[in-house]
């Protein structure tokens, strides 16, 4: 106890030596970066950031990482602060759990110490006082180049990858060197032939004609997409001045465009069976409301916006939480704030409460409206588009007239790249998504006691009902799920396009043709129609370079074949439809 | 039939009342006339240029009027329908006999009451970017011009060490116009043809008629243009030039994302994206992306902090003082934010104010002198001036989408003069092929 009058202000020069000795090591990235956050020119910032590249400072990356991912943030100093007059802004990172009156620690930038107060003590933040230092693009590319040589030797490839490809892209020979020496070590596959694409793509700048020649021959092995421009500019360059070089960078180009067309077929296939499974996840619903049911559902698109809604919801309550006032009556849903990791499975949430929800909208739809209309299946036009137009002044009213915001969730909005071909992460799940669905459907018609149910009374409702089924029940429930899967549509569309009060009118022509083409009343029909139609739109867009010349071709066929096959790829032959 | 007959007539006498009314008020009143959709597709847009309309006029009014008389605006609907804003314009001159109309978005809106304002000698303030080619005598064009959006974009672009431009766009007069200038300008920069992405068509006598890719309002599906982007922007040093409207850039934008292309990569620059349609974007996904405006809200000027808080306020409490009927309903209080339309409808209001303190007399011919001679009023986005080709001369912001809906500015442009005859005035650089 007597001991510690004495040891502290030893230790207090003990901590003041230590930081003093860091401050001298780290001066000048350390000022320099708190000098380009707290500027307001963009172009001074840019030049400082710049300045420090070939750094290779640990406390720059960590750094720069942490100001690109919006971790540092502009203070302006409060009265009564240790070196740091009052009102001049300062950078600072936060560290430490938040207290009661949602204060933190801080660190300042420029020395790389925590925040004191004039008396010594350390001084805490009010973090919704500060503002989180951001970035331009531009800035973000020269941080790019500073961090380019921190990633070279990153632990993780797909981080590797990148920052080799970006340095290839610029072909500066400087960076030549480091690429070597990385080539050297390098054991990961893909990595090592993005190194051998990028070294190439500096030597095509190579004085020497042999070296030059050398890297057009590799990226032409290599069929580098990325290295056509680099070519043809060779190409162009040396066309009279190096023949030979001209000749390789022509053949290696050759190569590149023949890539380029196996690239193209295999990512036309695959964007039409995307399309197609889009239209068939839409038109799903609508096979069994209006395809085995027979009623000419035009509410189907406010089923799928009832879906779309539903994700929306879900999404803000694993959130912030969302207002809404229908009609006047503020309505408050709490959100419980998950994080990053949790929030990222809000869509997982979202499916079966979009089903569910779609599902009783739907319920009501046909205990309200429809069951009086099984028979006259023009009044059920007339009465479910009344419905779609009530439905839509509805989510209006609740929502409002903009579209909302849905965020897709991080494992949706990535992309592999097999070979070139993209396979967005967004568009692998959905044929996924709706061969699951059709093998869900098809499973509860034919191998459940409900489906056997259904396709008596879509059969036959009268004779059904004889022999004791209870149709009213059966066809509430048929509809019921027909809007489910609607909903589903719904959830699946909000992570690709927009959720408005009129999205179900972007799809349900779509929807109709689909079953339409397919056979009314052939789930099998509907599918294969889904997917000619994905298909043949993404190839005529591929060879015709134009969207909307391709689907009047499409359209026009599909009238052509209407006319020859008016009842659809496949004839369902049942006695009601005979009536 | 006899209920339309009912109605006419009831109508009919409202009117002669309202008119009865009103003449009561003449001396002291001026009828401003606003013309913006308030119902069908275009509302979500022109109804934020109503609210600031009335909100510039209740300033005003507060400050006194103009030449002493307050203004009295007469709001009607053109219900993002053509032929109604030609049939609503026609009421407005003829019948309400207005000093002035503020109105139009689209541009087959002003197009169709254009030779309303023609044959009756109005006088149209038309606030919202444009494609040029245009001058009409009875409008004044607040609006950029495609000189004072696209083509400082390029420069900036091409300040940036880009090289290769992919051309996108919604399928209508605007884009496909700003494009054909953009494509003569880029190949006057020295930008070769087949640096220029979307496609090119040409007719059977081999003149472009056409440059870019066009997409139908409602257009879901964006995979083939987008892999044709990552294509194109493979060898880096690309970016692309985006003039989709509305909410067609919200698949646009998830596409690209998924695509695995950024701000970094290939910047996308905006020219129908402002802080307004921003509201019903994901942010996240546009963060980094470009706009190129004559305003923005993260302008730090006195100037604009008054206006954005000002206008802020007066939204909790709408109303026009002064005017017959004060009141002002259907504002929405929540979320407002004040976009380069908004303010170069209030620049427009305040011009026409001046000039008639200038012309002392509300008649459109002196109005209208007084303007071409030119007329100056420093504007939250920085100083305006008219000039006497109906355009104004207005500093250029080139920012960048924030996540909280906001623009970082990163380069101004200023005193840009508008020019809206750029067709053909641009010469090709003939020195690759």
């Amino acid at each position: 106890m007597p001991l510690l009058p004495f040891l502290r202000p030893l230790l207090g020069f003990a901590a003041a030596f230590c930081f003093a000795t860091l401050a001298a090591h780290a001066e000048s990235p350390r000022v320099a970066i708190a000098k380009a956050i707290v500027t307001e020119d963009a172009d001074e910032q840019v030049k400082l950031v710049g300045s420090l590249t070939g750094s290779t400072d640990a406390t720059v990356h960590d750094l720069l990482t942490a100001w690109k991912e919006g971790g540092t943030f502009i203070c302006t100093a409060p009265s009564g602060l240790l070196d740091a007059p009052e009102g001049s802004k300062l950078a600072v990172q936060l560290s430490g759990p938040k207290d009661a009156d949602g204060k933190q620690a801080a660190t300042r930038i420029d020395t790389g110490e925590s925040l004191k107060n004039a008396d010594g003590s350390a001084a805490r933040l009010l973090c919704t006082d500060l503002d989180a230092a951001d970035t331009s693009s531009d800035l973000r590319v020269v941080m790019h180049s500073v961090l380019e040589l921190f990633a070279i030797a990153s632990p993780d490839p797909h981080t590797r990858f990148n920052a080799i490809s970006q340095m290839g892209l610029s072909q500066d020979p400087a960076q030549l060197p480091v690429l070597l020496a990385r080539q050297s070590i390098e054991t990961d596959s893909a990595v090592k032939r993005a190194l051998r694409e990028a070294i190439a793509q500096i030597q095509l700048k190579s004085s020497d004609s042999a070296v030059q020649i050398h890297a057009a021959q590799e990226l032409g092995v290599l069929r580098s997409l990325s290295s056509r421009d680099a070519l043809l500019q060779l190409a162009t360059d040396s066309d009279v001045a190096a023949p030979t070089v001209a000749k390789a960078a022509h053949a290696a180009l050759r190569l590149i465009e023949q890539h380029l067309s196996v690239v193209n077929f295999y990512g036309t296939l695959f964007r039409g069976l995307s399309l197609g499974s889009v239209l068939l996840v839409v038109a799903i619903g609508l096979a069994i409301t209006f395809g085995l049911m027979g009623v000419i559902n035009m509410a189907h698109g406010e089923l799928i916006a009832v879906g779309a809604y539903a994700t929306y919801l879900v999404q803000n309550i694993f959130g912030a939480g969302v207002e809404l006032s229908p009609l006047g009556y503020p309505i408050h849903f709490r959100g419980f704030n998950a994080g990053a990791a949790a929030y990222d499975w809000y869509f997982v949430v979202a499916l079966p409460i979009a089903f569910i929800s779609a599902a009783i909208v739907g319920l009501i739809l046909e205990r309200c409206v429809i069951r009086f209309l099984y028979r006259r299946p023009l009044e059920s036009l007339l009465a479910t588009w009344g419905m779609s137009l009530v439905l839509q002044q509805l989510f209006r009213l609740v929502f409002g007239a903009n579209n909302v915001q849905v965020y897709s969730p991080r494992w949706l909005s990535g992309n592999w790249t097999v070979f070139d071909v993209i396979l967005g992460w967004n568009r692998v799940f959905v044929i996924g998504f709706a061969a699951l669905i059709i093998a869900g459907t098809w499973l509860l018609l034919n191998k459940t006691p409900l489906g056997l149910l259904i396709r008596a009374v879509m059969q036959n409702r009268n004779m059904a009902a004889c022999v004791g089924v209870r149709t009213e029940r059966v066809n509430m429930l048929t509809f019921a799920f027909g809007s489910g899967l609607a909903g589903l549509a719904g959830a699946f569309l909000s992570q690709i396009g927009n959720v408005g009060p009129i999205l179900g009118q972007d799809y349900i022509v779509g929807a109709f043709m689909t079953v339409v083409v397919g056979g009314v009343g052939s789930l099998a029909g509907t599918v294969l129609s889904a997917l000619a139609i994905g298909i043949s739109d993404q190839s005529l867009q591929q060879i015709l370079l134009n969207p909307v010349l391709g689907k009047i071709l499409v359209l026009t066929a599909i009238i052509l074949f209407l006319q020859w096959k008016p009842a659809g790829l496949f004839v369902t032959r049942s006695r009601s439809l005979e009536s | 039939m006899k209920s339309t007959k009912l109605l006419g007539l009831a109508l009919a006498t409202a009117a002669s009342t309202a008119l009865a009314f009103s003449s009561h008020a003449e001396e002291d009143t001026v009828k401003v006339g606003v013309l913006h959709s308030l119902s069908g597709t275009m509302a979500i847009s022109e109804t934020s240029l109503r609210d600031v309309l009335l909100f510039t006029f209740d300033e005003i009014n507060k400050a006194g009027g103009v030449m002493g008389k307050k203004i009295e605006p007469v709001v009607v609907d053109g219900a993002s329908n053509w032929p109604l804003f030609a049939e609503k314009a026609h009421q407005l001159l003829e019948q309400d006999k207005v000093a002035v109309t503020f109105g139009c978005w689209t541009s087959v809106s002003r197009k169709s009451v254009l030779p309303v304002f023609e044959a009756d000698k109005g006088l149209l303030f038309y606030p919202v970017q444009y494609e040029g080619e245009e001058e009409s005598p009875d409008i004044f064009y607040t609006a950029e011009a495609v000189n004072q959006q696209a083509t400082p974009a390029v420069d900036y672009l091409l300040s940036k060490g880009k090289k290769k431009f992919y051309l996108l766009g919604s399928d209508y007069v605007y884009p496909q116009t700003t494009n054909l200038i953009l494509l003569e300008y880029l190949l006057s920069k020295g930008v070769p043809i087949e640096n220029i992405g979307g496609g090119i068509k040409k007719d059977d006598s081999g003149k472009i008629i056409s440059a870019g890719k066009y997409t139908p309002f409602g257009h879901t599906d964006y995979q083939q243009i987008v892999a044709e982007i990552k294509q194109f922007a493979a060898g880096g040093k690309a970016c692309v030039i985006n003039t989709l409207n509305g909410d067609t850039n919200v698949p646009f934008f998830k596409e690209y994302a998924a695509a695995g292309l950024t701000a970094e990569t290939c910047p996308v620059c905006s020219f129908s994206i402002s802080e307004d349609e921003f509201r019903g974007l994901p942010a996240k996904q546009l963060v980094g992306q470009l706009g190129c405006w004559t305003y923005f809200e993260s302008i730090k000027s006195p100037a604009n902090k008054k206006f954005v808080t000002n206008f802020l306020s007066w939204v909790k409490s709408p109303k026009v003082t002064g005017a017959p009927d004060a009141d002002v309903k259907g504002v929405k209080a929540e979320g407002r934010v004040t976009c380069s339309p908004m303010v170069l409808s209030y620049d427009g209001v305040y011009l026409w104010k001046k000039a008639v303190e200038k012309a002392k007399s509300f008649e459109v011919t002196k109005v209208v002198a007084a303007l071409e001679e030119g007329i100056e009023f420093d504007g939250p986005g920085g100083m305006v001036k008219s000039q006497k080709n109906h355009h104004l001369t207005k500093n250029v912001y080139i920012g960048e989408t924030k996540a909280d809906g906001q623009f970082k500015i990163l380069k101004e442009y200023p005193n840009v003069v508008g020019e809206p005859h750029l067709m053909g005035t641009f010469k090709t650089k003939t020195a690759s092929n």
